[in-house]
């Protein structure tokens, strides 16, 4: 009887399993729908845009036409703001988590305050002194003052994030450096940051999507010159109306970098946009 | 030089930059609240004639504590909403099976979404011509009008929106705590005899209810900023039922060349997030102090 019995078990633990799995995939096709929507969208002719038959034949043709316009320009200008602004922050701020890790600066638990409130801080507080120094700073629609904005976020997120991986390196391995005759900083290049590649790797694609994904920076800071992408699908909303084939096609693009990024450092995903918020 | 000095050249340039790129915007800020500086007229700047006349006016101005209001609903609603469905999704998630790995990585999308995106996929959701919500409802029998343009739906459809967008944040959060919850006294319950619900209620839910907390004061705070979204669907229409204090600000400064109002409405948001930032240090320094 026994037996029996907890093979009957197993079974229904089985079924729960199969049961739970079967929720899951509806649940997540059915939360999924609306961006599935969109992408199916930009694959539609014209003709057929409001449909919703499953089988039409796809068409590049709305790719085609954000090829010509100023659409691939303001591309450029995401992919170099992004890319510029990331690597500026970790410049920067690597140095000075591992000086935080290492230091024992009285100070650090201030510092840290002063992160948090940056991370917190609603943008709004900053876009209105930023545009109306960069009026006078001639910084107004140029990439140079995108960078320099993107800047408050990254640097902040790039201090805080990369901290704990260096208080988790042990000290012992470059006390050993040092022994054979290192300076703390070729100590750190040499052994500290080897050891924690994984974590900069993941804060510097972290970064690269929150300065991606700016809307609200790009719009009020940039007109035409350094507008990025997402600003341009706005700027062609205004000006030629909703053209729904050509946005989702727009939409599809912008969000394709971030999308294949993300899924690559889901893990790291929460510590970096919760900063301070998780417990190691 | 000495190991002290090396790391504080290691630290000096992240706080020169930290300092240029927020401490003096956030003097020029209140600086600028203090005046009725108006880009259309020169002589406003820098007058400090009457420096509390942009507070003293927020005072009685009900276009502002609307805003405020508006923004009460939209945080709590959507905050709420986003932990039912975060804490939901998360207890489905929590069984180790390849379908649902998977699926961890696909409820993450609408999360890192370029946030115009997000505002374009709901667009069209809420576009009636288009939207096949809409064209459902019509098949069913019960057509209803744009959701949007409507003074007593707007809001919602924008919560509804903001919450799927974010739901992912607290559903991560909300798996990791429970991949973090021992195994040992949820068996010692199920063999007391407990039910699902009481297991998951007396047990479960003590070990993550710290996380859930967190997650929610983030999403509370982040709520502040809802920007892309109502820009996209509602411009903070119909009238000003979706118009939150940031976009009251933003319409302020940007679009009425008002900056020293525009700066006083923002320089309070600043004000209150820290506040609720204080709580968030407070509470999990509490938590840190219960654990150990």
């Amino acid at each position: 009887m026994p037996a029996d019995a907890s093979s009957r078990a197993r079974r229904k633990a089985r079924n729960r399993l199969r049961l739970g799995d079967g929720a899951t995939l509806v649940l997540l096709a059915l939360v999924l729908f609306p961006f599935l929507w969109l992408v199916q969208m930009s694959f539609r002719p014209n003709a057929d845009i409001l449909g919703y038959e499953l089988a039409f034949s796809p068409t590049l043709a709305h790719y085609r036409a954000l090829w010509t316009g100023a659409f691939p320009g303001s591309f450029v200008n995401s992919l170099i703001t992004s890319l510029v602004s990331t690597a500026l922050a970790l410049l920067i701020g690597v140095p000075a988590a591992f000086s935080l890790s290492r230091g024992g600066f009285r100070s650090s638990r201030r510092i840290a305050l002063w992160i948090l409130a940056t991370r917190m801080a609603p943008p709004i507080a900053f876009t209105i002194p930023f545009f109306l120094a960069y009026r006078f700073l001639g910084l107004s629609d140029t990439r140079t003052g995108l960078i320099l904005v993107y800047l408050t976020f990254n640097l902040a997120l790039v201090i805080w994030m990369m901290k704990p991986y260096f208080d988790s390196v042990p000290r012992e391995l470059e006390e050993a450096a040092l022994i054979d005759g290192c300076g703390i900083w070729s100590a750190f290049l040499r052994v500290t940051l080897p050891l924690s590649a994984p974590g900069l790797a993941a804060t510097a694609v972290i970064c690269f999507i929150l300065s991606w994904n700016d809307f609200f920076y790009a719009l009020v800071l940039t007109r035409t010159q350094a507008s990025t992408a997402p600003v341009a699908i706005v700027n062609f909303i205004q000006y030629t109306g909703w053209e729904w084939g050509r946005i989702a096609a727009a939409g599809t693009l912008v969000m394709l970098p971030v999308v294949a990024f993300s899924i690559l450092v889901r893990n790291y995903l929460v510590r970096g946009l919760a900063a301070g918020g998780v417990k190691e | 030089m000495s190991r002290h000095a090396a790391f504080r050249l290691g630290l000096a340039p992240a706080l020169v930059v930290l300092a240029l790129i927020t401490i003096a915007p956030a003097i020029y800020l209140v600086l600028t609240s203090l005046t009725p500086l108006n880009l259309t007229l020169p002589d406003t700047a820098w007058d400090f004639s009457a420096p509390l006349d942009n507070y003293r006016d927020l005072l009685d101005d009900p276009r502002f504590s609307r805003s405020v209001w508006v923004q009460v609903q939209l945080s709590v609603a959507t905050v709420v909403l986003q932990l039912a469905m975060g804490l939901g999704i998360a207890l489905l998630l929590n069984a180790d099976t390849p379908i649902r790995r998977f699926a961890r990585s696909g409820f993450l999308i609408p999360m890192v979404l370029p946030p115009i995106v997000v505002g374009i996929v709901w667009r069209i959701m809420y576009a009636v011509d288009i939207s096949p919500f809409h064209r459902l409802m019509d098949w069913v029998g019960l057509p209803i009008g744009s959701l949007i343009t409507n003074p007593d739906t707007a809001l919602w459809a924008i919560v509804l929106a903001e919450s799927w967008e974010w739901f992912p944040f607290t559903m991560l959060m909300a798996l990791a705590a429970l991949q973090m919850v021992p195994a040992a006294p949820i068996e010692a319950a199920r063999i007391d005899g407990a039910s699902e619900w009481q297991t998951f209620r007396y047990v479960v839910f003590p070990f993550i209810q710290q996380t859930l907390l967190v997650a929610g004061i983030f999403r509370l705070i982040d709520s502040i900023k809802a920007f892309p979204l109502i820009f996209v669907l509602t411009d903070g229409g119909p009238g000003d039922v979706t118009e939150v204090t940031n976009y009251y600000a933003y319409r302020q400064a940007f679009t009425f060349s008002l900056w020293g109002y525009g700066s006083a409405i923002a320089t309070l948001m600043v004000i209150g997030i820290f506040v609720l930032s204080w709580a968030i240090d407070r509470l999990t320094r509490a938590a840190d102090t219960d654990a150990g």
